[in-house]
């Protein structure tokens, strides 16, 4: 029991600073995952990473699969939980907020600020993250052949994970 | 449910490049105020996109909605992993899905900044908010804390050039 609550509290407190949002965030989870609270290991994360990828949905479920991993369906669903409820009060009404501004002027501001940060925020996550996961020189070259080709095709991105998958299968990555 | 490879790029592709129903600089903006409050920003997103069409039960209804279908589909693949994760196979396909997956996360960071084209000393903000994240390794609080001055600064000038 004392593990679902240590769960619940370390998690709930990530999502109060996980500015960014979990994949920007996800150098953070892995810190936190892997080498303070030894979860689980480097290897288990970056497959998590790899499924909740791959899997349809919002993929921050590396989340949802730490917390299976610790604890069953209770653990996931306690995870997704925690990870979510304080953000989700907080931008409700921060969205109300900037909604209801009546000058156009400071609602412009505000949302140009916010999107800089962002952009920021989510490409260092991706830079970090890929330290972490990519071990072959050839995991970097897809990396960056998948940013080129969602940048220049419209693909879908299912076409390109089933892509990086049969690569590694074949043993190119 | 239909968000292989996470729902960002998928939220993008249906919300601003299929329907329509929000410009990119809406898109980029609501999602901006979703990732600076801290949280998984798609959730957020579920949140602001929901109460704006239906109030607090549509927050609840999109996250609930955003949720429930994919955790079953994930753990059951978890439950094969468990399985199977020993096959060298396993081990290749789930590398070549995160290598891409990495670069989905990077996509969709560069496709929110060809919006910043029209005023480009926002890339100043960018470049700073990475150089204190990945060089110096500023927690995250910190590194909003630094950029965000700059960021309002910078973002007042714009709405008022634009």
């Amino acid at each position: 029991m004392s593990i679902l609550l240590s769960l619940f509290l370390e998690l709930s407190a990530f999502s109060l600073i996980a500015f960014g949002g979990v994949n920007a965030l996800l150098p953070v989870l892995f810190d936190l995952a892997v080498n303070q609270k030894h979860w689980i290991d480097v290897q288990t994360f970056s497959d998590y990473f790899a499924i909740a990828q791959a899997a349809p949905g919002p993929n921050f479920m590396t989340v949802t699969l730490i917390g299976w991993h610790i604890y069953g369906v209770l653990g996931a669903l306690l995870a997704t939980f925690a990870v979510s409820w304080p953000s989700s009060i907080m931008v409700y009404y921060l969205q109300r907020f900037i909604t209801g501004m009546k000058n156009p002027l400071s609602k412009k501001t505000i949302q140009y600020a916010a999107a800089a940060l962002a952009i920021g925020l989510v490409l260092s996550s991706a830079f970090q993250i890929a330290l972490q996961i990519n071990h072959s020189l050839a995991a970097y070259i897809l990396t960056i052949g998948t940013i080129a080709i969602t940048l220049l095709t419209r693909w879908h991105p299912l076409y390109l994970i089933a892509i990086g998958g049969a690569l590694g299968v074949l043993g190119f990555v | 449910m239909s968000g292989f490879g996470g729902v960002l790029p998928w939220a993008r592709r249906t919300l601003v490049e299929r329907d329509k129903i929000l410009t990119s600089e809406e898109f980029s903006a609501i999602l901006g105020i979703c990732q600076i409050v801290p949280g998984p920003n798609i959730m957020n997103l579920a949140v602001c996109i929901g109460s704006r069409f239906g109030g607090a039960r549509g927050a609840l209804a999109a996250t609930l909605g955003l949720c429930l279908g994919p955790i079953s589909i994930v753990l059951c693949l978890a439950l094969l992993y468990e399985h199977y994760s020993y096959l060298e196979t396993v081990k290749g396909l789930l590398r070549g899905i995160s290598a891409v997956g990495v670069g989905l996360i990077a996509s969709t960071g560069f496709k929110m900044m060809r919006d910043e084209i029209r005023y480009p000393a926002m890339f100043l903000v960018v470049a700073l908010t990475i150089i204190a994240a990945t060089v110096f390794h500023l927690g995250l609080g910190y590194v909003v804390l630094l950029v965000a001055p700059i960021a309002v600064f910078l973002a007042r000038k714009k709405a008022q050039a634009l």
